[in-house]
């Protein structure tokens, strides 16, 4: 047997809207253009020539003007209600540099014109545009952002904003959209020299023969248990109707140890990630692998855009501590 | 950014600014160096000929030497403050406008045809301010909207332009619908001292007295439909036709070819009296419209008292005196497009103190042209058969004219002796020539005469009478002892006031009430105006004539009621009609589909085999069964809707208007076998 639910009153509708009206996170926010304000002082002048002169066809002017400006504010509302926005990411946003972002915006029914997104961080600047979004379907904006620094970016929202319809206020929307983008570190040149490779032969450790590498052919043999069937020759094993596997010898193999040295201040671990950063790439363009040590954590010589790409997100994340990620977008 | 989309918001921009300047240039006030000059531009730049282009410097030049130009204008005197502020705006407008085309460059032409619309309003008064007003709110607001728009376009790419007009057409049209909403409840918090009381109108004055009168020429002011004054008789005669003569100015001096007269000013007064009429005295509130295009003042005959007058000039409403001349005429003192003012005269049958004549006065108003054809004074003498009585002399005479002489305005060629080509030859002429005519044959025969000039008629409007352009006229005056100056006319009665084109009239009328209209609801809207609209809206109190204890007018409260309906009505249309128009319109294939359903459904056969729920395809397959003669047409026709619904085969309105034929055709064998 449930218990009747015992509700709180609900507060008077005045204390309702003056809850709203006092709320500090107004939904919607205004901005006046250069346009707009000397449209303004043209209404004001015109305003006060109609009150000082009493002439009816400045008031019948200034009747159109002010009605321009509420029509203004009436069809910014129509472009800003009813949207959806999502935070798409970057693919790699390097410090210093613009990087693409994207964000997907949709909208149930009737056009948005004139839209403009960016992201609500202090230090992530850049917007895309849209000219005309229909309804009923998704789209995404791309737009040039760019972060002074390295590291992961708390984002707390998504600013939707636009001119229309006459570009004499910019109204905007702020969509609450927790998420993190990840800075990496600019993409600078390599000072001095690269760090000598250690060379030895590549391969599957462990193996008692050695003859897993990516070199010539060196033999056939059938597949045994537990082995890797990216080494079945499909060929031979359809001929012979068993899984025959390929041995290759192992070729020479280059290696560099990059090491991460924690401790120094924010702005010389920037550097430092920077120029470690350059080395692995310079180095991986040059063949070699690369592995990473920073702090406890070590990622072995390995090359490779997508290791790349690990190593440059523990260069980021170096000397930050891990935040509660909602959802990382880069 | 797309070109068209470019293309087209110049083409709006350009065409607001035309706008804004034509809301200008019917005040009538601008220069017409400057009227040239802005024509020429407004024309270059719809054609897209930008010749200041990126030029900074010449731009800049041409920007400075148009601010010294006004400055002198304005310096020198020809014209005021405003008119020289407008010239400016028009010439930054052009500057602006014939510039390489650009966000900020597009927001400058727009602010300053802008300032141009403020212009007009504040130098004219004119009803065409209004649609001029309204198309430089259309198209700013389309080319603004525009704007925005082409701004955030991405190069190269196509947009589509008729997505973005739409919803600024009906924000154009919304933004109007607010601005009369805030024109009819903005408070008015002073009095309408300074507001464009007149307008020109259609197009220059039309009538006017001029310091002569010239016989000969041929016109077309009898056939001018356009309203020059309105007159609100107090008491009211009731008549339709009134049939009055309007007395304005008076000639005595007649040289053969043209009548001129002593114009001096005699008297500057508020208010003038003429002569004192005891309490039977018609009280008109007279209104000289622009077309007039005199100071001379009307009033009926025989005119007692002038006086309350107020110009209606471009600036504002003044207080103006009156001045009487020497030859009886009183006019403004103040020269303006349109006065006010109130007149007396004296009845018909009341006789008027005579004031006392100079010698002067007398010779002039007896004398005669040097070089008068002798056969004049004889016609005179013959007619008269010794009269002697100066007013029965003046009927017989005017009789014989009325009768005997045609009127007509087409007298082609000057003549050096107009009077007596009149008399003896030609024997046709207007009001002048039969005036002329009767004032000189009285004056041959000593008595004194002179010509008088207003005009003759009244025609009801409403309450009140109106006078056409082509009501003007000209008649004689004879002195008659006793009894002072009385008006004889010896034009015929048929052609004494205006004999307008039907059609013409029409379309006058239609404007001058729509002007009227204007005027009453926009122009002079004041705060008790406001007041009452307010009122009548909230109130639904009657108003009673105390006098006749009658409900006069009655404000319900379902005007409020109304407004409201009215408003939702609106609202309701308009979310109606979004609703049609953003409706997804179905493909080619699924209307295909619909037609093709209802062409079998309607087929009596096969029709009832096609119940809502059986797929078409399955009616195709029964037909194919039955060897039925439609099966193929319907077959071709079904697959052809797959193909195109769900192959990416686009399907044509041509063919699937030949498919839907054929099905059609087999059907109707089909019928007709069975």
């Amino acid at each position: 047997m449930s218990s009747p639910a015992v509700s709180a009153p609900s507060p008077a509708f005045g204390q309702r809207l003056w809850a709203r009206l006092r709320r500090p996170d107004w939904p919607r926010r205004l901005k006046v253009t250069g346009t707009g304000r000397t449209y303004l002082m043209v209404t004001l002048g015109v305003g006060i020539g109609a009150l000082n002169t009493g002439n009816n066809l400045l008031y019948l002017l200034l009747g159109l003007l002010l009605g321009v400006i509420v029509l203004s504010g009436l069809l910014s509302e129509r472009v800003l209600r009813g949207l959806h926005v999502e935070r798409v990411g970057a693919d790699a946003l390097h410090a210093r540099e613009p990087g693409t972002f994207r964000w997907r915006l949709s909208r149930e029914r009737g056009h948005a014109f004139a839209i403009e997104v960016r992201e609500v961080h202090a230090e992530l600047t850049g917007r895309a545009t849209a000219a005309i979004l229909g309804p009923g379907r998704s789209h995404v904006l791309r737009g040039q952002v760019t972060a002074p620094r390295r590291g992961p970016l708390v984002l707390e929202a998504v600013d939707v904003s636009t001119t229309w319809p006459f570009g004499l206020f910019a109204k905007s929307r702020r969509f609450p959209i927790p998420g993190e983008v990840l800075v990496l570190p600019a993409r600078i040149r390599v000072r001095g020299e690269v760090p000598r490779a250690h060379q030895g032969l590549a391969g599957e450790d462990g193996r008692a023969r050695f003859q897993d590498g990516e070199g010539d052919l060196a033999g056939l043999r059938e597949l045994a248990d537990g082995e890797d069937a990216r080494r079945i020759h499909w060929l031979k094993s359809a001929s012979s109707q068993k899984l025959v596997r390929a041995e290759r010898d192992r070729e020479e193999r280059q290696t560099v140890e990059l090491v991460l040295e924690t401790g120094p201040s924010r702005a010389a671990l920037d550097r430092r990630c920077e120029e470690l950063a350059a080395q692995a790439r310079t180095l991986m363009a040059r063949g070699i692998e690369v592995g990473l040590t920073v702090g406890p954590v070590r990622l072995r010589p390995s090359i490779g855009p997508a290791h790349l790409r690990r190593l440059l997100t523990a260069l980021a994340r170096a000397g930050f501590s891990t935040p509660p990620v909602t959802r990382e977008v880069a | 950014m797309s070109a068209r989309l470019n293309r087209v918001r110049l083409r709006l921009r350009d065409l607001a600014a035309g706008a804004a300047f034509g809301s200008l240039v019917i005040s009538w006030q601008l220069p017409s160096v400057l009227l040239l000059l802005a024509a020429a531009g407004f024309v270059l730049a719809l054609f897209d000929r930008r010749p200041f282009g990126d030029r900074h410097l010449v731009g800049g030049v041409f920007l400075l030497l148009a601010g010294a130009l006004c400055f002198g204008m304005v310096w020198k005197g020809p014209v005021d403050l405003v008119v020289g502020a407008c010239c400016f705006a028009t010439l930054l407008t052009l500057q602006r406008m014939l510039s390489a085309p650009g966000p900020a460059v597009d927001a400058q032409v727009n602010l300053a045809s802008l300032l141009m619309v403020a212009g007009g309003g504040a130098l004219s008064g004119d009803l065409l301010y209004a649609p001029m007003l309204a198309l430089y709110a259309v198209f700013s607001i389309l080319a603004m909207g525009l704007g925005v728009v082409s701004a955030t376009v991405a190069p190269g790419t196509t947009f589509p332009l008729r997505r973005v007009l739409l919803p600024l057409s009906v924000g154009a049209g919304l933004a109007m619908v607010l601005g009369l909403t805030f024109f009819i409840l903005f408070p008015r918090l002073s009095w309408n001292m300074a507001g464009g009381r007149v307008s020109t109108g259609l197009g220059p004055v039309t009538t006017g007295f001029s310091d002569q009168v010239r016989l000969g020429g041929s016109g077309s002011i009898k056939s001018n439909p356009r309203v020059v004054a309105r007159v609100h008789l107090s008491p009211d005669p009731g008549d339709e036709a009134l049939n009055r003569y309007w007395i304005g100015r008076t000639y005595d001096t007649f040289d053969g070819v043209r009548w001129t007269a002593q114009r001096t000013p005699v008297e500057t007064e508020g208010q003038i009296r003429l002569s004192h009429g005891g309490d039977r005295l018609i009280h008109q509130e007279i209104e000289l419209l622009p077309a007039y295009g005199a100071r001379t003042a009307l009033a009926l005959e025989a005119p007692s008292l002038f006086g309350g007058a107020v110009a209606n000039t471009h600036k504002g409403r003044r207080r103006t005196r009156m001045q009487r001349l020497e030859n009886g005429e009183i006019r403004f003192e103040r020269e303006a497009p349109g006065y006010d003012y109130h007149a007396y005269s004296l009845p018909a049958d009341v006789t008027r103190e005579v004031p006392a004549l100079t010698t002067g006065d007398l010779d002039r108003a007896r004398s005669l042209p040097a070089d008068l054809d002798p056969r004049i004074p004889a016609l005179a003498q013959r007619l008269l058969a010794g009269e002697q009585d100066p007013l029965r002399a003046a009927e017989r005479l005017a009789r014989h004219l009325s009768t005997r002489f045609r009127y007509s305005m087409e007298l082609p060629g000057e003549h050096p002796d107009a009077l007596s080509h009149f008399l003896f030859e030609r024997q046709e002429g207007h009001c002048e020539h039969f005036a002329t005519a009767l004032t000189v044959l009285l004056r041959t025969q000593g008595i004194p005469a002179r010509l008088a000039t207003g005009f003759f008629g009244g025609e009801r409007l409403g309450d009140d009478y109106i006078l056409r352009a082509g009501d003007a006229h000209a008649w004689t005056q004879v002195l008659v002892p006793g009894r002072g100056w009385v008006s004889v006319d010896a034009t015929p009665p048929a052609f004494r006031s205006a004999q307008p084109e039907p059609f013409l009239t029409w379309l006058v009328d239609r404007y001058e009430a729509l002007e009227e209209r204007w005027r009453n609801s926009v122009v002079d809207y004041d705060i008790r105006d406001q007041w009452a609209f307010l009122s009548g809206m909230l109130s639904d109190r009657e108003r009673h004539d105390v006098l006749a204890g009658e409900v006069v007018e009655a404000r319900p409260r379902r005007a409020l009621g109304m407004g409201l309906g009215a408003f939702f009505g609106v609202l309701l249309l308009g979310w109606i009609l979004e609703r049609r128009v953003r409706r997804p319109r179905s493909d080619p294939a699924t209307r295909f589909h619909h037609r093709l359903r209802r062409t079998v459904q309607r087929d009596p056969t096969i029709g009832a085999g096609l119940a809502r729920g059986v797929p078409i395809e399955e009616l195709a397959r029964r037909l194919r069964q039955t060897d039925h003669p439609a099966a193929t047409p319907l077959d071709d026709a079904v697959r052809r809707y797959l193909e195109a619904r769900f192959g990416s085969r686009p399907l044509g309105a041509r063919e699937a208007s030949q498919l839907l034929q054929r099905l059609r055709s087999a059907l109707g064998t089909a019928a007709r076998s069975s």
